[in-house]
């Protein structure tokens, strides 16, 4: 890891300006350190925003939703008896994220915010095309943990659980820099990698995630999420599916599903969730949703197999609300 | 007494070789079953327990000397090329870098048959190029980055099958593929030609990681004429023989110390090259040096189980195995040797036509090193699978058949009488526990929507006679506390607790009062602890050592007591003459500071029988068919082992073991980028080894009689059994639940759900 | 930190934090991680370096009671802060009932994941102190043993509850 600078603001403003100019941002801490110290980045300036407290907390103001400070760690949030009442889907994507030490230090902006971690853009050694080099290795290399749905030239996958469950329920994330303040669907920060736009999200430097909101409406419905993994736990998700629906007399209206571990982006299936409008959530209308979310894949060479998962995996989730 | 020479053979990791032995006096007569021990046999937690749990125990890592300066390798960035021209002035410039050493400036040091550590050909991604000395690690670190090097690239191969093949580039001269192991019973040409049913398979096993915790590291100083060094290894004798090799000088100027250390699993069983370069330095510089590998390092250069590709056609007759064909080919990267995958071929079963072929593959890779029960664990695996695929085409529930091969008490290789098996009785027991009369040839239906159940088994067979030399000498302290000294030393077994509880128990005192120094070169000569060679080799000679220890004892008492000494006794700490109990402190107290002190060394074995440990694990699990994920519900490891000394450890091996052999068959695999020959998952983010959550329930039984043809105490080894039948019987009870047989370890959902849509 | 915050280092600087019960001062570059601070500046080297990169556990210690990654800590992080090593839990000679029951449940082999996985215990049985078998394997899940050892780490842990609540 190079040497750097470090400043460790309290107030809020204090942080904007002090990350406007080049330096690099840094929560829990638990991905940028790895990144440096494998030396794919090498800040000269980090700004730790562990003191600014009014990026902590969650609350519920009646009729407006949920607003989740971005300082929020993940252990707070899986915790929480009261989210786990009003958002168990927050929950059940957490739960089996990571490592206990890791949600303790581990935050929501900074989750949302975390680099994949293909294992060719993890090696300083691969000039990797995402890295500004030359190509994929990925794409004829090993790629049993890569894309199989709307890659470009960049086969990595989108790494977070939590990032899905969230798109799930139509959050909304709040960036702020010196500048301003703007907010934006959360699934609109995700960028499939392309031309020059060599990134997996769309933030700005400078910015920093101050909040995430959950619109009131997306509390009323029902929500699961499911994750497959290499070993029973501490692993990156293979696939992991969030699912979120409202369900009246029966009948599915407005469904979200988003799928983890398969695209470069949390992968909404348009095609799926139109499919289930107002149909129940019966065994034919699940599979068949479950078959057109994964109608579009490309599989790699290696990693075929994702695809039946994925597939299932959709399944399952949906007759979980059934 | 004087000393006798007696030569004898030994078997290591299935290989038989001569050993010298000298031995004094008699050996004792083994304990037999019916011996009333109070010590040896019962749980007893471990007596280096607090230094482990209050972080007090000193590992290699862990010594932070004043002054030390700190090394970090430049490594091959090519899987094989020719170092040309290196330049080292912008590292030597950096503020706080000592010194920096390459092929083109360190002196000559021979190292494995070569005759420097830094080749002029790199042959893996990985090999050594240059080490940067520096006064923080991190600088050193730096340095490494800012050393130019010329480089010519060459052809090179990585994987197993593309180096087989004719067309791969040949990275030996006689070719990539050589024969390493050969045997033959019967006829196995016509046992073929009149089978009824032969059923012929291909089975592949990746290349495992050791990922021992504490990574490969030494921390050397040299004063002027002591080279000292520290480190976690298994054989702290195998590294003293590697520095004066390397460094020819002699043994009386080397000391090499491992107090405890961080996991071993048979990769740590000599000198590596950061041993040398870590020695190298330090004379150069005059200061105490650390080198100590990191995560990544560790799992390119530091050794590796082979992947293998086995072939096996197995053939019946009547209901019977009559013949059985092995060839195993091994990816032994750079490594100069291979392990023997078909040895429990040629030894587990009664089969009476055999024919087996081991072939060394050599690949631009790093090189193997023996992993627990090496090639024991792949051969297993391939060998197992096809007994129960052989067993389901002919009908049979695939335990009878093994049953049919399993009975007979002569060793099938030699001829020779086992010294003792109770294999069958593993298979009784192991058949109980997990309830083995559920199992239905086509599965059962599992606890959850798409979830089948499935049954397995396999069974085991390891050396772990132990083996001559190995001495110890037994230290009485004025006080009547004892110190037992050998230079052995612990991978995690329990070593100290083990010999404590041995001398204890011949010795007549507590275990309170019994020390164990061990992990010395200053010390008299143990084996590697390896091979499941340390307690058979080393607790026979403690005993004798004790004894020694008690006779002179004896002695002092009798003349001091003034009785004859055979009227005398050791127990619970006293001596007991004539019903009244003297404490050993207050004997020893009148007689001013004198040591009594035994010596004990092993006998060989004997040479008329065939000692082998067998076991039989029995598995019962769930596969979802729809996502391929597999849910181990529950192990049974049944191990017989000759006596075992201290059950509470001897369980924390099984379940080790067990732990491990999941690793292998469900989820460890190292990944390999082949147009570049770097390894992708160097790291225990990519390399999958089990968490707790990846543990079922496990039950551990021992059959626990003593092998009194063994040796003096009865014990054979128990390190390396419980990994070798794991892999084969979760195989094995994944086709039984799936119907369908994935050959291929580890067992990925990936395979799986591959295998379930071949069927369709 | 000043009122007006700005940046400090790279160069090396006074952080400030309680160890194991005791005010320490160290003089660190902004870069360096706690395990290391731990292990090279205050010799306590019960924490272990095994990945160094947050995949394995064996060094985690406790920083103000909550179970972290000290490799992925930086120690300018830590002023203010009360941080616990494994050999801060025995007290007057003697062991913390986690420790103890390590001993008697023998919930090692080679030791080296053993700190790491003490310090998961013991915050566990701080937040809960009669957890189920799932709530420790919830708690020792981000700690890796090589040797296998769990099922008697989560022996160890259900032990030392049993033994402190009967108390």
């Amino acid at each position: 890891m190079k040497p750097f600078a470090y400043a460790r603001p309290r107030a809020l403003t204090d942080a904007l300006r002090l990350a406007q100019a080049g330096a690099t941002a840094m929560a829990g801490g638990t991905d940028l350190l790895g990144l440096m110290k494998d030396g794919i980045v090498s800040p000269e300036r980090i700004v730790d925003l562990r003191d600014v407290e009014a990026l902590r907390g969650w609350t519920r103001a009646k009729g407006k939703g949920i607003r989740i400070g971005a300082l929020e760690t993940l252990a707070e949030l899986e915790a929480s008896p009261e989210l786990a009442k009003l958002l168990p889907i927050v929950g059940e994507a957490l739960r089996p994220a990571a490592t206990l030490q890791l949600r303790m230090m581990g935050t929501v902006g900074g989750n949302l915010l975390q680099e994949n971690r293909c294992w060719y853009f993890r090696d300083e050694a691969y000039p990797c095309w995402l890295k500004g080099g030359i190509r994929c290795f990925a794409v004829d290399g090993d790629n049993r943990l890569h894309a199989v749905l709307g890659a470009d030239v960049c086969v990595a996958v989108a790494p977070s659980d939590l990032a899905p469950a969230l798109i799930a329920c139509d959050a909304t994330v709040t960036l702020a820099s010196a500048r301003g303040t703007r907010t934006l669907p959360l699934s609109d920060l995700y960028r499939v990698p392309q031309g020059r736009a060599r990134r997996m999200h769309g933030i700005i430097p400078g910015e920093l995630i101050t909040e995430v909101r959950v619109p009131e409406n997306a509390l009323a419905r029902r929500g699961a999420f499911e994750k497959a993994m290499e070993r029973k736990t501490w692993s990156f998700a293979l696939v992991s599916v969030a699912v979120s629906v409202k369900l009246i007399g029966g009948v599915a209206r407005d469904a979200r599903i988003v799928l983890g571990g398969v695209a470069a982006v949390p992968w909404r299936a348009r095609a799926a969730e139109k499919l289930l409008e107002s149909r129940a959530l019966d065994e034919a209308a699940c599979q068949a949703a479950a078959d057109a979310a994964l109608d579009a894949a490309e599989p790699l060479k290696d990693n075929g197999y994702k695809v039946p998962l994925a597939r299932e995996l959709v399944r399952r989730t949906l007759r979980r609300l059934a | 007494m004087s000393i006798r020479v007696v030569k004898t053979q030994s078997e290591f990791e299935g290989e038989i070789s001569e050993e010298i032995a000298l031995v004094q006096g008699k050996d004792l007569k083994a304990w037999g079953a019916a011996a009333d021990l109070s010590i040896v046999g019962k749980r007893h937690p471990r007596i280096d327990g607090i230094a482990r749990v209050t972080g007090r125990a000193m590992y290699t890592q862990d010594l932070y000397l004043p002054g030390m300066l700190h090394v970090r390798l430049l490594r091959s960035p090519y899987p094989r090329a020719q170092v040309q021209r290196i330049d080292a002035s912008r590292a030597l410039a950096l503020p706080g870098v000592r010194a920096v050493l390459h092929r083109f400036n360190a002196p000559k040091a021979p190292f494995r048959g070569e005759d420097t550590i830094f080749r002029e050909e790199v042959r893996f991604v990985g090999d050594e190029v240059a080490a940067v000395a520096a006064d923080r690690e991190e600088t050193a670190a730096e340095a490494v980055r800012l050393i130019d090097v010329d480089y010519e690239v060459l052809p090179f191969v990585v994987d197993l099958e593309e180096a087989m093949d004719e067309g791969a580039p040949r990275i030996e001269a006689n070719g990539n593929v050589s024969e390493s192991g050969k045997y033959e019973r019967g006829d196995v040409t016509r046992a073929f030609a009149s089978a009824n049913t032969v059923v012929e398979q291909t089975y592949r096993t990746s290349t495992q990681l050791h990922n021992s915790l504490e990574t490969h590291g030494a921390v050397a100083t040299w004063d002027g004429d002591e080279l000292v060094v520290h480190e976690s290894t298994q054989h702290v004798f195998g590294v003293r023989a590697g520095l004066q090799n390397a460094l020819k000088i002699p043994f009386s100027s080397i000391r090499v110390i491992c107090d405890y250390m961080g996991g071993g699993f048979g990769s740590k069983g000599g000198a590596g090259k950061y041993t040398i370069i870590a020695a190298l330095f330090a004379r150069q510089l005059g200061a105490p040096v650390r080198c100590i590998l990191t995560r990544d390092e560790e799992n390119v250069a530091a050794g590796n189980r082979s992947a293998t590709v086995q072939k096996i056609r197995i053939a019946a007759a009547r209901k019977r195995i009559v013949a059985i064909e092995h060839l195993s080919w091994s990816n032994s990267g750079q490594g100069k040797w291979v392990a023997n995958p078909p040895g429990p071929t040629n030894g587990l079963y009664d089969i009476p036509n055999v024919r087996t072929r081991s072939y060394r593959v050599v690949t631009n890779m790093g090189f193997l090193a023996s992993f627990r029960a090496p090639g024991y664990v792949e051969g297993t695996f391939a060998l197992d699978q096809s007994i129960d695929e052989l067993a389901l085409r002919i009908g049979l529930d695939p335990l009878e058949l093994r049953r049919k091969h399993a009975g007979r008490m002569t060793d099938p290789q030699t001829g020779k009488r086992y010294s003792l098996k109770r294999l069958a009785q593993c298979y009784d027991i192991g058949a109980t526990e997990i309830g083995w009369q559920h199992r239905r040839p086509e599965g059962l239906r599992g606890s959850a929507p798409h979830r089948r159940r499935g049954y397995g088994m396999a069974s085991q067979l390891w050396g772990g006679s132990g083996l001559p030399p190995a001495y110890a000498t037994v230290h009485l302290n004025p006080d009547g506390t004892v110190v037992v000294r050998s230079g052995t030393q612990d991978i995690g077994t329990g070593t100290r607790t083990v010999l404590a509880q041995v001398v204890a128990e011949e010795l007549g005192v507590t275990l309170k009062d019994v020390r164990v120094e061990i992990g010395d070169t200053n010390d008299q000569y143990a084996p590697i602890s390896a091979g499941s060679l340390t307690v058979a080799s080393l607790t026979p000679a403690v005993r004798l050592a004790a004894a020694d220890a008690r006779s002179q004892l004896l002695d002092v008492a009798a003349g001091l007591l003034e009785v004859r000494a055979s009227e005398l006794r050791v127990q619970g700490g006293s001596v007991i003459s004539h019903g009244r109990r003297t404490p050993l402190g207050e004997i020893l107290k009148q007689v001013d500071n004198y040591t009594v002190v035994g010596k004990g060394s092993r006998f060989p074995n004997p040479e008329d029988v065939s000692l082998k440990t067998f076991g039989a694990h029995f598995v019962q699990l769930e596969v979802d068919v729809r996502t391929g994920e597999v849910f181990v519900e529950h192990v049974v490891a049944v191990h017989d082992i000759g006596r075992v000394v201290n059950p509470l450890l001897a369980a924390s091996q099984v379940e080790g073991g067990v732990i491990q052999g999941l690793g292998f068959v469900l989820s460890e695999e190292r990944v390999v980028d082949r147009p570049t020959g770097r390894v992708v998952n160097g790291n225990l983010e990519g390399y999958k080894v089990p968490t707790v959550r990846d543990v079922p329930k496990i039950t551990v039984r021992f059959i626990d009689d003593p092998d009194t043809k063994a040796n003096n105490v009865g014990a054979k080894g128990l390190g390396e059994p419980p990994i070798i039948p794991l892999p084969a019987a979760v195989a094995n009870a994944v086709a039984n639940a799936i119907g369908v047989r994935v050959r291929t370890a580890p067992i990925t959902r990936a395979r799986v759900l591959e295998a379930l849509a071949l069927r369709r | 930190m000043a009122k007006a915050p700005d940046f400090v280092g790279p160069g090396a600087l006074d952080v400030s934090f309680t160890v194991n019960g005791d005010g320490v001062r160290v003089h660190v570059p902004p870069h360096r991680t706690l395990l290391d601070t731990l292990r090279e500046t205050l010799g306590l080297t019960g924490a272990k370096r095994v990945c160094d990169e947050g995949n394995c556990g064996a060094c985690t210690v406790l920083v103000d009671g909550t179970p972290v990654y000290s490799c992925m800590t930086l120690a300018v992080a830590c002023a203010g802060q009360v941080i616990e090593t494994v050999e801060g839990l025995a007290s007057n000679g003697e062991l913390h009932p986690v420790q103890r029951a390590f001993i008697d449940h023998d919930a090692y082999q080679c030791g080296f994941c053993t700190p790491g996985q003490i310090m998961s215990c013991v915050a566990l049985l701080r937040r809960d102190p009669s957890p189920s078998a799932d709530d420790v394997m919830r708690a020792v899940s981000g700690n890796l043993c090589r040797c296998g050892a769990y099922p008697n780490i989560v022996n160890a842990a259900l032990g030392a509850a049993k033994k402190r609540t009967k108390r």
